[in-house]
Parts: C-alpha cells; sequence; structure tokens
C-alpha cells in the first residue's frame, strides 16, 4: 500500500514538473518565428506581457525587425509577475536578457549599479535623438549624464468621466479641482455610487501633493511631510471622509479605477491611456469621455509614466542587441508598435504622423505630455513610495490626522534610506 | 588496528559522500552564506561587493519600525493561530473517532482544504474577501456588520488568520486522528467503570494521553506561522499593507533581499534573528510541555 502510495506520487511529482518544463518551451517556441538559418545571432527580448492586442502588436514590430535583419533571431521572453526582481535576480545571475523594458521609477536605482550599457556610444544621426520628448529621455540619464535607456512609449493622466452620470446629475465637466470637489458631491449615491474613484498611491497623488510648493522628495530623501504637501492631500482624505463622495477601488469590491468605473460604481476617475482599450474590451457600452486633469491652483498638472529598452551590460551580442532597441525606439518600430494607441509614441515626429493628439479620446492625454511630472525621483523613490502608501491609508480611511500619519511615513522612510548607506 | 578503524570510517564516509554532499551544498552551505551575508554589506548587481560591517545589520534591527511592526504583526499572529488550530484540529479528531455513520466522508472532505495550495487558496479567499464577495453578503444576511476585508489596517490580518486556521487545521487532524486510534479502549473502559461522562472522558483521557502529539503539534504550528509569507504576500501584493498590517517577518525579509537594492547583508541578518526567534519560542514551549522524551 505505502509502497504503490510512494510511486503514485513521484510520478505525480515527476509528471507535473514535466509539464512544466513542456509548457516553457511552447511559450519560448511559439514566438520564434520568421528568419534564415544560417550564422544566427540570438537576442533575448524580455518585458512583461500586456494584452493579447498588445502582444500581436510587439510581436508584429519584431517579426518586421526580423525581416530586416535576417541574421538576427530575437527570443522574446514574457515575465509576467514581479517583473522587477525577476530582471535583478538574473540580472545577479549572469543570466540577464540582452534588451529588457524598464520604468522610469526603477531606473534611477539600477542605472546606479552599472548593471546597465551606456547607450550614447551606439547612437547614429540616423537615430535622431532630439526626436525624443525631453522629459521622457531625461528619464533614463544617469547622474554621468549618459543616456541608459531610450523610452518605448508613455502615457499621462487624464480625468475619465461617466458621461450619463453626469447628463442624469446635470453637472458640467469640472476645470478646476474645486469644481471636482462639488461635482463629486452631486454625482454621488450614497455607497452605490462614488462621485470620484482615487487610487490613495503616491504614484497616482504625487503631482497633487506637490501642487501647493511642498516637495515629496528633497536630496534624495523623503520630505512629504511638509506642511504644504499635507494641505495639497487634505482635500482629497476630505473627500473620502466628510464629503464621502470618493472611494478607493476595493471598498466597492474593483481591482483598479479603471474597473471600478466601468463597473460604475465611480462617475470620474483619474487614469491613463490603459485605461482606453481596457474599457473598449470589457465595458463596450459604457459612454465615457476624457478631459485633461482639473487644474490646482489655477496651474495644469498631471503625471506621466514611461517605460524604456535598456541594454544589459554583461550581454555578449551588443552589437545585435543595439540593432534591435535602435529598431524598437527607432521612428519604424515605434510607429508599428504605437499604430493602435495601446501606447503614446515617444518621438514627436511619430506622434504627429500617427495623430493621436485628434483623437477625442486620447487628445487630452497627449496634452498632458507638456505639462506632465514624470513619474521618477531618484534612487529612494521605491523606499519613499512603499512608506508613504502604506501610511497614507490609514489617513485616508479616517484612522488617525493626515499631518500624523506622513510625519511618521517619513520618518519611517529616512531611516530606512539612512540605513541602506 | 588504528588502520583498520579509519579504513572502516572511511568507506562509511564514501558511502555516505552523496547524502552528504547534497546536505553540504543544499542545507549547510547556504546555513553559513547566510550567516557570513548577515555581518556583510552586500551589493550584488553591477559590481558585486561584500563589505564586512560587523553587527551594524544587527544594530539596525533596534532602530527599524517596520522590522518591529513586522515582528508585531507575526508574534500576534502566531498567538492566535496556533492555540485556534491546535484545538480545532483536536476538536475534529475527537468527532471523526467517536464512530459517527459516514465519518470516511467527512474525514476526506475535511481533509480537502490542506490538499489545495496555499496560493490558489489565497486568491480563491480574495475573491470571497471582496467587499462584495461571498463572505460580506452571509454577514449581511444574518444582519452582521461587513468589512472591507483587504483594504482595512484593521481586519486585513485577522482574514488571513481565519483562512490560515481553516486550511492547515486539517492537516494537524489527521495526525491527531492516528493518535487517538492508539488510546486503548480499556483506559476509556476504566473512566466508565469510574462513572466519567463524555467530556470527563475526552479531558482526562483523551487529552492527557495525546500529550506527545500535541506537543509535536504546536511545535509544527510555530514553525510554520512564524514563517507566514505567502498569504499576505499575495494579499498585499508584496507591500505588507494596507498600513503595515499585514507585513510579516518573512515577508519583510523579502522586500529587503529582492526589493530594495544592496540590503542582502540585513535581509540575512533579519532571517537570522527570524531563527533564534523560533528556535526560543520552540524551547519555551518544550519547557511548558515537559515532553523530552520524544523529539
Amino acid at each position: 500500500m505505502k509502497k504503490w502510495l510512494a510511486i503514485g506520487m513521484s510520478t505525480m511529482l515527476f509528471g507535473s514538473a514535466l509539464a512544466g518544463c513542456s509548457s516553457g518551451n511552447e511559450k519560448t517556441a511559439g514566438k520564434e518565428t520568421g528568419g534564415t538559418k544560417d550564422e544566427k545571432v540570438e537576442v533575448t527580448l524580455a518585458g512583461w506581457g500586456g494584452n493579447p492586442t498588445e502582444q500581436k502588436l510587439l510581436q508584429q514590430t519584431l517579426d518586421e525587425f526580423q525581416k530586416k535583419y535576417p541574421n538576427i533571431k530575437v527570443k522574446y521572453e514574457v515575465i509576467s509577475d514581479q517583473y522587477m526582481d525577476v530582471i535583478k535576480t538574473r540580472l545577479v545571475g549572469g543570466e540577464g536578457p540582452d534588451v529588457f523594458y524598464l520604468d522610469a521609477f526603477e531606473a534611477p536605482a539600477l542605472i546606479k549599479t552599472g548593471a546597465l550599457e551606456s547607450l550614447d556610444q551606439y547612437v547614429t544621426d540616423d537615430f535622431d535623438i532630439n526626436d525624443f520628448e525631453k522629459p521622457l529621455l531625461d528619464a533614463f540619464k544617469g547622474e554621468d549624464g549618459k543616456i541608459y535607456g531610450f523610452p518605448k512609449d508613455y502615457s499621462t493622466l487624464a480625468l475619465f468621466y461617466n458621461k450619463k452620470m453626469f447628463q442624469e446629475a446635470g453637472v458640467e465637466v469640472p476645470k478646476t479641482w474645486d469644481e471636482l470637489r462639488e461635482v463629486a458631491k452631486k454625482l454621488t449615491k450614497g455607497t452605490q455610487v462614488y462621485g470620484f474613484g482615487v487610487a490613495p498611491e503616491l504614484a497616482r497623488l504625487y503631482y497633487i501633493a506637490e501642487s501647493k510648493g511642498g516637495k515629496v522628495v528633497t536630496d534624495n530623501k523623503a520630505s512629504f511631510a511638509d506642511p504644504k504637501v499635507v494641505e495639497a492631500l487634505q482635500p482629497i482624505v476630505d473627500m473620502h471622509l466628510k464629503d464621502k463622495s470618493a472611494a478607493q477601488p476595493n471598498e466597492v469590491g474593483a481591482n483598479w479605477g479603471g474597473e471600478m468605473f466601468g463597473q460604475g460604481k465611480a462617475a470620474m476617475v483619474i487614469e491613463g491611456n490603459w485605461a482606453i482599450p481596457f474599457l473598449k474590451d470589457t465595458f463596450p457600452n459604457l459612454e465615457y469621455g476624457t478631459a485633461e486633469v482639473p487644474t490646482i491652483n489655477g496651474k495644469k498638472a498631471t503625471m506621466a509614466y514611461t517605460v524604456a529598452y535598456v541594454m544589459n551590460k554583461n550581454s555578449k551580442k551588443k552589437e545585435a542587441a543595439w540593432k534591435l532597441l535602435s529598431f524598437l525606439t527607432g521612428k519604424e518600430g515605434m510607429k508599428i508598435w504605437t499604430s493602435k494607441g495601446l501606447a503614446l509614441p515617444t518621438r514627436k515626429s511619430v506622434a504627429a504622423e500617427l495623430g493621436f493628439d485628434k483623437d477625442p479620446l486620447r487628445a487630452p492625454i497627449v496634452a498632458g505630455a507638456s505639462y506632465a511630472t514624470v513619474w521618477q525621483n531618484g534612487t529612494n523613490l521605491p523606499i519613499i513610495t512603499n512608506n508613504f502608501n502604506n501610511q497614507f491609508v490609514s489617513a485616508f480611511l479616517g484612522q488617525r490626522p493626515l499631518a500624523d500619519a506622513l510625519k511618521e511615513a517619513q520618518e519611517t522612510a529616512n531611516k530606512e534610506i539612512e540605513g541602506n548607506k | 588496528m588504528r588502520k583498520k578503524a579509519w579504513c572502516e570510517a572511511g568507506t562509511g564516509y564514501l558511502l555516505l559522500s552523496p547524502t552528504l554532499f547534497v546536505l553540504l551544498l543544499f542545507i549547510i552551505g547556504p546555513i553559513l552564506f547566510a550567516i557570513f551575508l548577515a555581518f556583510h554589506k552586500v551589493q550584488l548587481l553591477g559590481t558585486t561587493t561584500f563589505e564586512f560591517v560587523g553587527f551594524d545589520n544587527f544594530k539596525r534591527m533596534t532602530g527599524d519600525l517596520r522590522a518591529k511592526i513586522a515582528l508585531w504583526n507575526t508574534v500576534k499572529y502566531v498567538v492566535i493561530v496556533v492555540p485556534c488550530q491546535t484545538m480545532l484540529a483536536l476538536v475534529l479528531a475527537a468527532t471523526l473517532n467517536a464512530g459517527l455513520k459516514g465519518q470516511k466522508f467527512f474525514r476526506i472532505v475535511y481533509f480537502l482544504p490542506t490538499l489545495t495550495s496555499s496560493a490558489v487558496l489565497t486568491l480563491i479567499f480574495m475573491w470571497m474577501y471582496n467587499q462584495n464577495g461571498l463572505i460580506n453578503d452571509l454577514l449581511q444576511a444574518v444582519g452582521l456588520p461587513t468589512y472591507n476585508w483587504l483594504g482595512d489596517p484593521k481586519v486585513a490580518l485577522n482574514a488571513i488568520m481565519v483562512m490560515n486556521i481553516w486550511s492547515t487545521a486539517p492537516f494537524f487532524m489527521v495526525i491527531y486522528l492516528a493518535a487517538l486510534q492508539d488510546i486503548p479502549d480499556s483506559l476509556y473502559e476504566a473512566a466508565e467503570l469510574d462513572g466519567a461522562n463524555a467530556i470527563q472522558k475526552f479531558w482526562y483521557v483523551t487529552v492527557p494521553y495525546l500529550r506527545p502529539v500535541t506537543s509535536f503539534v504546536v511545535i509544527m504550528g510555530l514553525i510554520g506561522t512564524f514563517q507566514l509569507f505567502d498569504q499576505s504576500y499575495i494579499f498585499s501584493a508584496g507591500s505588507g499593507g494596507p498600513n503595515n498590517s499585514t507585513l510579516t517577518v518573512v515577508l519583510l525579509i523579502y522586500q529587503y533581499a529582492f526589493k530594495t537594492l544592496g540590503t542582502m547583508g540585513y535581509a540575512a541578518a533579519l532571517a537570522f534573528a527570524l531563527a533564534i526567534i523560533i528556535l526560543i519560542a520552540t524551547l519555551v514551549q518544550r519547557r511548558f510541555s515537559k515532553e523530552e522524551s520524544l523529539y
């Protein structure tokens, strides 16, 4: 009996291990398409997966690349979860991909470690570096002034509003943050529909936090307990606690703002370009519009998020890796990649050609690019963000005053930064 | 003579060598390396550097607020979960051993939660804990207040506790069940002759007889709960939020090791400290149960 059990168990274990193997092989095998067979160089490209349409577009771009350079085979690897952890671990182990995605938020710390190849030496006039939106390109410059990555796309934040709810409540699209607060009150229906869906995270609140002249980060250290920052963020907390016109997604059982908005549980959310294809796929009947983020103190502000392709310093195929990187971020590759508007082009020439500034849903997002704050600030922003998010929630839920929460978060963050030195 | 002894020992070690090699490579080596790391400042990415810093990593713990919160959360979790799951396991085992109809069927049903992967279990529970999920619906149906289980710092850890008790108690139940079948019927008969009722029989015969097994269950429970990681990791998407309420020691170690760059040494020091805490907790438990013979 026991013996049989043991045999059964080991076959099961073995079987599952094999199953793991084969499915892994299939995944990579599926991506390796096209190209001739003589003297091939294989370049690995790693990124996080996107939705199926995005995957198809990227594959199309890669196919185009392999047609142009038949001697280079691109092995595309999807790291679907905990992307940065996987990348860091692989880089440490010397198994890093040749070219990979890097979020601007994580860039300064990774550049500082010296794990990335600086790209200035490869750039030719043909590549036309001045074509990139400058703030987005600057996000990938190291302290030495060298460029370590070229942004592949970006998105800013814009106000998404539910047209039907606005009509029923008889209100106009808010132009200022004060108007937004008033409108939100009118749009709220108890705990069923909130006027404003808000993500209580620094990534989404950074531009609001700095709107009254305070600084979230000073000299690579947290400084968000500044009374000016507290004053700027207080309205968000008040909207949730006093007006009861704002809620975070998990309070209505949604995972993120786009879902909350799509389910009709929020009349307004502030989201980025990524929400547009999501809403189209998941909630095709939703009637909504977008507008620029309301002004605070008469000033326009929003966030910009960008991701670049970077090269591994320990790559053994730098020539081929650069060809791939420069194709993907070059005019030709970027045009294919951004053609459907799932991501916005970081090159001015491509943007002008594709004309997303005339697309009614995307125009406010494109317009934001000129005044947006890029989501990045020094090597310690990840630590600062983690501490801010953790404590801000407690103020948002009314468990203690905002000033106290932020003060404690700032102290914890700075202690951690000090300890890491 | 001496040479022969050496020869014999040599052959013995030669035969043992595959096992020894595996032990050294995968268990003893990593432990020693972790201790080495704990006394260094380690930068692995880019240019790999190890800088000896003595006890700095351990000193840093005393001033680390997040480490204190993590330890407090973990201790709270252990203190609530271990007794609950042990008692629940005992009660379940006792009922299943009472000779009820269809007890084999119930044995299987009770054991099912343990067979589910804890990651899958956590994801399913996250659905049920959703603001509009099953659990809130049930609470509402019987007129109890509902909670934002995932988003409210006050209840997030409790949500994980409930889930964990539910999923691990059956495992210990099986251990108890095996032990229960070892209790000789003559003891119960004697108790009956003395006029003991069912509760007295349970309390004065079953429980004392199971003491060594209880000791084992509690030790395993302590070790398991101190190492809480996957549930709180999935619950909070790795952040330990909301408001650090699901931050456990192992999750903090993970964050320092893999999230922030260049703190591998501090993470190793924290892991070392956790090992010592578990050791102390186990020793204290053994002192209480006065059971020396078995392990």
